[in-house]
């Protein structure tokens, strides 16, 4: 067993901190590549419907134009199972903002100017974009993200719900939230053709090489050779820097095929394409509205005996993603009876995806807020009442917990947090604001994703390099993943090298789920501990050593979740009901934190984000048009430095001897589950008007 | 596109009346946003930048000094150099933007774009400002109610150019206020100027971002200058200032929007009329 | 048409640029400097703050044409002479420098003080807006005289958005940098000015 005390454990700085401050780190789009040429999309102005005809001429005649792909012309996939994917394959339109073609020009001015002025007809058919809980058509999808069954049902709810003393049944709503990865999605597409197919197919010999920001470049080179209908080692994707994902550079999108097939229409040029802001509300992902309804039946004594959470929410009509809203509510409470579910309307949307924990995030805003209902029916503190129904094992699978503290996580964080001063809501006046304390629990599943290698190579010299085809998307896994392999090899910090970011680096998962530190991270530790086997310590230059990760069986045989408690100030304008808040506070339960300084900023971003979702973040769909009216970062807004006041977090100091070699349970997604409730719960506690609808904004305060 | 850089006040009128297409682009705030979105491509810039003398201000001339406000003074020097004459033109343009955009931006850039929701409106309807238009056949003086035609558009006639705006110093407490949903970089959901002149015994008014145009609310203005006790001590009567509120949010005409609901922004408005006034007399007291 | 431009003290020339091109482009593009990024073109962001003329600008809502004869300094100008030109933007795959304390790309003594303090703070994620965010930074703590209060840290970084880190380091790196900005022009006032030390 390693000894965890040089390195893991300790806050060392970002290894490529000093490249990112001085502008040196480079980005997709900034990569020098020879002789480039530019893309611009032609998207959709339909919602649903077909193309009908399409006038290039204007557009192929500014100067600079090097060629208008669309789907008349461009080059036909191998695989158009995937329909997010089968870029301009047909002239189908499933959703405003769709490509329909692209513009490759010798700058990217002149391909965005070309861009406009090629004229789409359209065979226009009536869409429907509308999320509504009694619409015709909702349907149980056959799983939910995550590989979960849609729905569960234990006991008797309705019985119970009649017999039970005190009940709630309230249905709660959050918008299309959209994930606004500072970093625009980039793809730059650089093809050696090989010997050109006839019919303009992809030959046997073409090689595509893809610049590109993502959080899983073994995932996106794997997808676009199946797709290309390429043999996947002739499939390269680079991407050392990555300026955030928060899920929506988990999976590939469009735009990586739309990248490639622009630059298979200009042999001999890379072509750049990056997505604009207002371009990233249709074509990088969201995540989906949805409408929640809550029942919570218990005793007097709060003790619940019923918890159902059943979800109404969004697909697109052309690819089914299945949001594990209620997913959360299976695990978190005791109670005999349970019932959770999730109803799908497949609308004429863009394509939801992976946002910052799917299905807790937005789940655990109607959960936790209803739970506080509860408490204020049972005349019970909220964290009392949770306390009363922490289940003592998996109430799901019967499993016992691995290390379940939420208890522990929401005293500590009472005490800290001074919430023996909150009073009765709608008490607290301090000027003209009113004041309240508002309290919500989190939780997050363990994910150790297989599929993972790393290779350590003796450089000589007392220097080690291990290489992993992992990602960094700022949550500073380079980093961990420098300590862990400098203790499992046990030498310093400095003689260790990490090479991430490629794919021709050793398989790695995808950066989400929280998993990256400690799949990786178990994926480096056997390698190091196979390289020490076989080399002992006195290594020959040139010597290398390599290990998958291991298996995992105590996940098989524990119910493994992190935890958390968020606390949350506001003060809200009695007269213009705006809402400020002052103090947050998340206490987590995590396991072995790897590095305090990432990971306390991991947990803060991720609670800000919370912030931001319970305050401002709200994608509009005009249903007239499809169309996302406030596609930008001026009109969708996400929190600013003026918002954050007082975010703190802190963790309780432990390790989970379940959780793989690190004892870790990924930190990435935790910190946003339950900071929207804690908002709203305190929001109540505040004015007494209680919020079900995110996000909370000044009119609703007024009622 | 071309690219004119007048390198005085004379060419660039000259320029203006040969290209009355050419946009005028000053700390390019808003006319940038235009051309990198791609939302219609001017046929040529007119690059105000290098008329040096548009980066100062001055007073007028006569018996009522104002000050001249060049059309190149940024918000971040109108706060730092103006503030003390135009308290209320200050608090607004600190609302504006960030930092970056307020270094670069203009009260007249606002005063170009037109819209609704530019935060350095109100202020200025409720000094009764002047906004000096110059073309080669003269200049003009435009009081600054009549400046505002509709959404996004202005008085301007083709060949036209703002020199400067000309606002009163205070003469009396002013004070502004905005809501937003955020607490930075916001445009604003609503916002409100009030301007008292302790001289003569008026009100002035400014209503933004709750009208097609920014507007003042002339009642609640003839409302103050009659009801209100000048010369009294103490704070203003509760019941008088929730008057004055009321009949600002008649004033207005909003709508619903992204940003937010008609009837809560009569309702903002209304709050914010009756809190700026409070202040601003509170503010005479001291 | 052409723009001369200062650019981190030295003369650059951009040529055949578009008259509707923004400074960002031209730095980005056209002049080998891609630190300052590209993430709204709408001046909401602030990820491309650079110097214009000692002040702090969006570079996407500046005009090519308007920066002709100014001095523009940018991200990679406030570390000494680091990164100017073309080529010097691309480090991959960073060690830990042997010299910093597991801290790896330039030696963090070679970095502006506002560069080290987002270093040593942790105010740095994935690093999108870091470059916009340091030379804002930079920009607030040259221009007061003193250690600014946290409110006119966040009002001053309020056009900076990030997505990551929650601003709460960000706040940290600043008031670390500002502190220690002013505790060594402080030293060196009392080195100068005769007496001072006795103050």
């Amino acid at each position: 067993m390693t000894v965890w005390r040089e390195a893991v454990g300790t806050p060392a700085a970002r290894v490529e901190g000093p490249a990112k401050v001085t502008g040196r780190a480079g980005y997709t789009y900034d990569r020098p590549v020879t002789d480039p040429a530019y893309a611009f999309p032609v998207q959709a102005t339909i919602a649903r419907g077909r193309v009908a005809s399409i006038d290039s001429a204007a557009a192929a005649g500014v100067e600079g134009v090097l060629a208008v792909v669309t789907h008349r012309d461009a080059a036909r996939l191998a695989d158009t199972g995937d329909a997010e994917l089968a870029v301009l394959q047909s002239d189908e339109v499933g959703f405003r903002g769709q490509f329909v073609g692209v513009v490759v020009a010798e700058t990217p001015q002149a391909a965005r100017y070309a861009a406009g002025l090629v004229r789409v007809e359209y065979e226009q058919r009536p869409h429907d974009t509308e999320l509504r809980a009694d619409r015709p058509g909702l349907y149980a999808p056959e799983q939910v993200n995550g590989g979960f069954v849609s729905d569960t049902d234990e006991g008797d709810v309705d019985a119970a719900m009649e017999a039970a003393a005190v009940t709630v049944d309230r249905a709660y709503t959050t918008p299309m939230e959209f994930n606004s990865p500072m970093e625009p999605h980039v793809s730059v597409a650089v093809w050696d053709p090989g010997e050109r197919a006839p019919g303009g197919g992809f030959a046997e010999g073409a090689r595509l090489t893809l610049f590109d920001s993502t959080q899983g470049p073994h995932v996106v080179r794997s997808t676009l050779a199946q797709v290309f209908g390429l043999p996947p080692e002739r499939v390269r994707v680079i991407s050392p820097y990555v300026g955030g994902g928060f899920g929506s550079k988990g999976m590939p999108h469009a735009h990586n095929v739309l990248a490639a097939l622009a630059a298979w229409a200009v042999p001999g040029r890379p072509v750049k394409l990056a997505l604009t802001r207002q371009q990233m509300f249709a074509l990088a992902g969201h995540r989906t509205p949805t409408i929640q309804r809550v029942r919570l039946g218990a005793g007097a004594d709060g003790r619940l005996t019923a918890v159902a959470h059943e979800v109404v929410e969004h697909t697109s009509a052309i690819k089914e993603f299945a949001e594990q809203t209620a997913v959360g509510a299976r695990m978190m409470y005791a109670a005999p009876n349970r019932r959770t579910s999730h109803r799908l309307a497949a609308l004429d949307v863009p394509v939801p995806s992976w946002m910052r924990a799917p299905g807790e995030a937005p789940g655990f805003f109607a959960l936790e807020v209803a739970m506080d209902e509860l408490a204020q029916a049972c005349g019970l503190d909220p964290i009392e009442l949770r306390a009363r129904n922490d289940p003592e094992v998996d109430p799901e699978s019967g499993r016992p917990w691995s290390g379940r503290h939420l208890v522990r996580c929401l005293r500590e964080g009472a005490a800290r947090f001074g919430w023996a001063e909150r009073t009765a809501p709608g008490t607290r006046l301090v000027g003209r604001e009113l004041v309240g304390l508002g309290v919500a629990a989190s939780t997050y599943p363990y994910y150790r994703l297989p599929g993972s290698r790393a290779v350590v190579e003796y450089e000589g010299g007392g220097r080690y390099t291990v290489r992993i085809g992992a990602a960094d998307i700022g949550t500073g896994a380079w980093t961990a993943l420098t300590q862990i392999a400098a203790d499992a090899l046990g030498c310093r910090l400095r003689a260790v090298r990490v090479e991430i970011g490629d794919s021709d680096l050793p398989a790695a998962t995808v950066a989400g789920g929280s998993s990256g530190t400690t799949s990786w991270g178990s994926a480096v530790v056997a390698a190091c501990r196979a390289f020490r086997h076989v080399y002992g310590e006195q290594p020959p230059a040139g010597a290398e050593a390599g290990a998958d990760m291991p298996d995992d069986p105590d996940a098989e045989r524990f119910a493994m979740h992190s935890f958390g408690a968020q606390f949350a100030e506001v003060r809200v304008d009695a007269d213009t009901g705006e809402v400020r808040v002052p103090r947050m506070l998340g206490v987590f339960s995590v396991g072995r934190v790897v590095n305090p300084r990432t990971a306390r900023s991991q947990f803060i971003g991720g609670m800000t984000m919370g912030l931001s979702m319970a305050l401002h973040e709200r994608g509009v769909l005009d249903h007239r048009t499809g169309h996302v009216i406030n596609h930008d970062l001026a009109e969708y807004h996400i929190a600013t430095h003026a918002d954050v006041v007082d975010v703190d977090a802190v963790w309780l100091d432990e390790e989970d001897v379940h959780a793989g070699p690190l004892g870790a349970r990924g930190i990435g997604e935790i910190g946003i589950v339950g900071a929207a409730a804690a908002i709203a719960n305190a929001v109540h506690n505040a004015t007494g008007v209680r919020v079900r609808d995110l996000p909370i904004t000044p009119d609703v305060l007024l009622r | 596109m071309d690219f004119l850089r007048p390198a005085t006040w004379e060419d660039a009128l000259a320029m203006k009346a040969a290209r009355p297409d050419a946009t005028p682009i000053q700390g390019g705030t808003d006319v940038m946003v235009e051309i990198n979105l791609d939302k219609g491509r001017p046929t040529a810039l007119l690059d105000l930048n290098p008329v040096a003398e548009l980066s100062r201000w001055s007073w007028t001339a006569g018996p009522a000094p104002m000050l001249r406000v060049g059309a190149g003074v940024t918000y971040t020097r109108l706060i730092a150099e103006l503030g003390g004459w135009l308290p209320g033109l200050a608090q607004a343009s600190r609302t504006v933007g960030s930092p970056q955009i307020r270094n670069r931006g203009t009260l007249v850039g606002n005063l170009g774009a037109a819209s609704p929701a530019g935060d350095g409106h109100p202020p200025l309807l409720a000094s009764g400002a002047l906004v000096e238009a110059e073309s080669v056949r003269g200049t003009r003086l435009i009081p600054i109610g009549e400046f505002y035609m509709g959404v996004k558009r202005n008085a301007l006639e083709g060949d036209e150019l703002i020199r400067a705006v000309h606002v009163p110093p205070a003469a009396g407490p002013q004070c502004f206020a905005k809501v937003g949903t955020r607490n930075a970089m916001v445009i604003a959901v609503c916002s409100f100027a009030v301007a008292l002149d302790l001289r003569a015994r008026r009100a002035g008014t400014g209503i933004g971002s709750a009208a097609p145009t920014p507007r003042r609310a002339h009642a609640a203005e003839e409302f103050l200058a009659g009801e209100l006790d000048w010369d009294g001590a103490g704070p203003v009567d509760p019941a008088l200032a929730r008057r004055f509120g009321e009949l600002v949010a008649e004033a207005a005409a909003p709508i619903d929007d992204v940003r937010g609901r008609a009837d809560y922004r009569r309702h903002a408005l209304a709050v914010m009329a009756r809190r700026a006034l409070g202040w601003a007399w509170a503010e005479r007291e001291v | 048409m052409r723009v001369n431009v200062h650019v981190n003290g030295e003369p650059m020339v951009a040529d055949d640029v578009w008259e509707g091109e923004s400074l960002l482009y031209v730095l980005r593009e056209r002049l080998g400097l891609p630190g300052a990024k590209n993430a709204c073109e709408q001046g909401e962001c602030g990820s491309c703050t650079v110097y214009l003329d000692g002040i702090t600008v969006c570079a996407c809502l500046v005009a090519a044409g308007q920066a002709e004869g100014r001095e523009v300094v940018t991200v990679e100008g406030l570390s000494e002479g680091r990164a100017r030109r073309r080529g010097g933007a691309h480090d991959r795959n960073p060690r830990p420098d042997p010299d910093a304390d597991g801290v790896a790309g330039p030696r963090l003594d070679r970095l502006d003080e506002v560069q080290r303090c987002f270093v040593e703070a942790g105010a740095v994620q994935c690093g999108f807006c870091t470059p916009g965010l340091v030379v804002q930074a930079h920009s607030l703590i040259a221009s007061a005289s003193r250690v600014p209060e946290d409110a006119e840290i966040r009002e001053a970084l309020a056009g900076n958005l990030c997505r990551c880190t929650g601003y709460e380091k960000i706040l940290d790196a600043v008031r670390l940098a500002a502190a220690r900005v002013h505790a060594r022009a402080a030293a060196e006032d009392a080195r100068t000015v005769p007496g001072g030390a006795d103050d």
